[in-house]
């Protein structure tokens, strides 16, 4: 009987320490691919921790770690006050760590001939007080405007900075990630969206804003203007040397910043 | 009404039921084809020399001497192809400042596109993502990024009423008059020996997990997750389901409450199963716990409350099928209801319920919705059995969505997401062709 008991103990020993070794991220589209990279990077190192990536939004990574049901929330915009407060409510201490920068480059279709707006222009193309490329110095077509749905952080870093509170038009067409930004763009030549720097590639045009185009030099030295760190909040800082504190200290190596770089967004470090 | 209106008639309506199945067969081969044809390209295909590194250096997959043969051969190629890049490197540095501004630009382009298409140079670092350690790994690819490299894109501008036009310039153009003048003849010419491309049969796709999320490699973890979830929702839906078709048929009296349960069965049957993945987040994962995290048995649980309907009525339709005399001589020999039930009811109504079963299985593995938020992940490592408990899976319908919506590339890796869906595809069809064989073979049976 003893023995039963102890083999049951052990399995159940055995089974906790193998439950410490799984890591859950849940957010940001936008973090997305940087959290992906880590977690393969992890793995290769470490077969025994199991990390899992879903791309569900930044809003709705707050929620998972609030719930407990993620270790990491990717996020996009930093926790809002309501959020911190939930969270201190249930004994939850959300610790941030920038990952990386992103500018948020406003996209076109190549084909348009735009090349540059200010931020003031972009803010008016979606208020719905410019609704034709001809008046941004474009050719007479109607402008098709795409944004990120409301529980994006890229939605909201782009009210906070370009908004400026103002209500986007009505029939703005929303769409729940930054690759279906990217399509929409990439197939709509009226089109205009925003997306993560990590986003862009050779089928969309990201304009110039306040005539400085978006690259790590801009985004460090604060010159673009839509601009923002990009976070990962674990509950509280993650013990030292565990797998956790190894993926959120990725960033802060060399390797990190490669990964970061060759993806696309800004890293937080100069190697 | 005379006897030719009714022939008329008669014709016409025969007409109309060919016309609407050649409308349904046509539908069908036009969905079918596609997804046949496109997701076949992610098994047979013409590979690279940069697909057999992957298999070698990712997988250990393919003989190690061979493989080095031939790359000697192909480093034999590439070889002009650097020596022309770095020729010209060292002729731009001697240019006047002014002229060396004018090529800086383009070959920095250029340099990218063929860094694109045969990966880092040799002597190069090992990049840390995987994803740039290796060139084009499929013949299709590499024609697009071949001709990348042969020609540059430019939009010309210039009508100031319309939109741009896409004008593709041969980079040739550009470097007319230096020692890379050479350079595109020879790419072009040599692309063969440069990425000798053969046709391989990727059957490990099934098999293989993904590398660098999903450039490279298979979809087991998508597969394995799929299997899990499936299996999870039946080994939930079938007792319950079954026992409350035993319930309702065979013990419950007629009357108010059991058809009122009978409505609720059907109305649950109709509800949408993103309502039911909602349901399964608020109510398994946020009141009840039975993970600290999504995972495949929350997952499983949501699914198998939307199957719990179809098997339920499935099961139920196949016991009131058996017929009365069974039943009546079982009794009539002195069994109790339970006997009666458990030895000849079920036996006799089995295949009914079985072939329910196998068609529900064939929805739980397609839904989408309930996983979304119980269950599915973008990225993760296959799973072991006990480890379904507490851990989200990637899963085939969740990441083919995920693929063609949020990932980083998608653009270049169109193949795997078309291979998940033939995977997927296959997998309910196979299903489904089982359930009609299983019915087939009952029903002779039961003919005797």
């Amino acid at each position: 009987m003893k023995r039963i008991i102890a083999l049951v103990a052990t399995t159940a020993l055995v089974g906790v320490a193998s439950a410490q070794t799984k890591i859950v991220i849940d957010g940001s589209t936008t973090v997305g691919p940087i959290a992906k990279a880590f977690a393969e990077y992890t793995m290769a190192a470490h077969p025994e921790v199991n990390i899992s990536v879903s791309e569900s939004g930044s809003g709705n990574g707050a929620k998972g770690l609030l719930n407990g049901t993620c270790d990491i929330a990717d996020m996009s915009r930093s926790m809002k006050d309501t959020e911190f407060k939930a969270c201190a409510d249930k004994g939850i201490q959300p610790v941030a760590h920038v990952v990386a920068l992103d500018g948020l480059p406003i996209l076109v279709h190549p084909s348009n001939p735009v090349k540059d707006l200010t931020v003031e222009q972009v803010r008016k193309i979606y208020l719905g007080e410019i609704t034709n490329w001809k008046e941004v110095g474009g050719p007479d077509q109607k402008i098709v405007t795409i944004s990120r749905d409301t529980s994006s952080g890229t939605y909201e870093t782009f009210e906070e900075k370009v908004m400026e509170k103002g209500k986007i038009r009505e029939d703005c067409e929303y769409v729940g990630s930054n690759g279906a930004i990217r399509s929409r763009v990439q197939t709509t030549p009226a089109a205009i969206g925003y997306a993560g720097l990590g986003f862009v590639d050779k089928t969309v045009k990201a304009l110039k804003v306040n005539g400085i185009s978006p690259s790590a030099e801009t985004v460090q030295s604060g010159q673009y203007p839509i601009a923002r760190p990009l976070f990962m909040y674990t509950n509280g800082y993650p013990a030292l040397g565990s797998p956790l504190y190894q993926f959120v200290t990725i960033h802060l190596s060399e390797d990190g910043q490669e990964m970061v770089e060759d993806i696309g967004f800004v890293p937080v470090t100069a190697y | 009404m005379r006897l030719e209106t009714r022939k008329l008639l008669d014709k016409a309506f025969s007409g109309l039921g060919l016309i609407a199945i050649a409308v349904m067969a046509t539908a069908l081969v036009l969905i079918l084809s596609p997804i046949i044809w496109r997701g076949s390209k992610a098994f047979v295909f013409k590979g690279t020399i940069e697909h057999r590194r992957v298999m070698l250096e990712q997988f250990n997959r393919g003989n190690p001497d061979r493989f080095n043969q031939e790359w000697v051969q192909v480093a034999k190629a590439r070889e002009p192809v650097y020596r022309m890049l770095a020729d010209f490197e060292a002729e731009m540095r001697e240019m006047p400042s002014s002229e060396r501004r004018e090529y800086r630009s383009a070959f920095k382009e250029l340099q990218e596109a063929v860094e694109i298409l045969l990966g880092p140079a040799p002597g190069e670092d090992i990049p840390v993502l995987i994803r740039k350690r290796y060139g084009q790994t499929r013949w299709d690819r590499t024609q697009i990024k071949l001709h990348e490299v042969l020609y540059s894109e430019e939009w010309d501008y210039s009508n100031p009423d319309a939109m741009g036009i896409l004008v593709e310039k041969p980079r040739l153009e550009q470097f007319m008059g230096t020692k890379l003048e050479p350079f595109f003849a020879y790419v072009e010419e040599h692309i063969d020996e440069i990425m000798r491309p053969k046709t391989t049969f990727y059957w490990q796709f099934i098999t293989d997990t993904s590398k660098d999320s999903h450039i490279f490699g298979g979809i087991w973890p998508e597969v394995l997750g799929t299997i899990y979830l499936t299996l999870g929702a039946m080994i939930f839906a079938i007792p319950m389901g079954v026992i409350a078709a035993i319930y309702l048929c065979e013990y419950a009296k007629e009357g108010r409450i059991v058809s009122f349960l009978r409505i609720c069965i059907s109305t649950l049957a109709g509800v949408p199963s993103i309502v039911f993945g909602l349901f399964g987040l608020a109510f398994f994962l946020n009141t009840m716990h039975v993970s600290d995290s999504r995972s495949v048995l929350a997952g499983s649980m949501t699914l198998s409350l939307l199957i719990l309907p179809t098997i339920i009525r499935s099961s139920e339709e196949a016991i009131l099928a058996v017929p009365r005399s069974y039943k009546e001589a079982a009794f009539g020999l002195g069994a109790g209801r339970w006997r009666t039930v458990l030895t000849v009811i079920l036996p006799a109504a089995l295949p009914g319920i079985l072939t329910g079963i196998v068609i529900s299985m064939g929805r739980a593995a397609g839904e989408t919705a309930p996983i979304i938020f119980t269950a599915a992940v973008s990225v993760g490592a296959p799973l072991k059995i006990w480890e379904t408990l507490n851990q989200p899976t990637p899963a085939l319908p969740w990441n083919i969505y995920n693929l063609c919506t949020e990932h980083e590339a998608v653009d270049e890796i169109r193949h795997v997401q078309y291979g998940m869906v033939l995977t997927l595809v296959a997998l309910v069809l196979l299903l489904n062709l089982f359930a009609i064989l299983m019915r087939a073979r009952i029903s002779k049976k039961l003919r005797g």
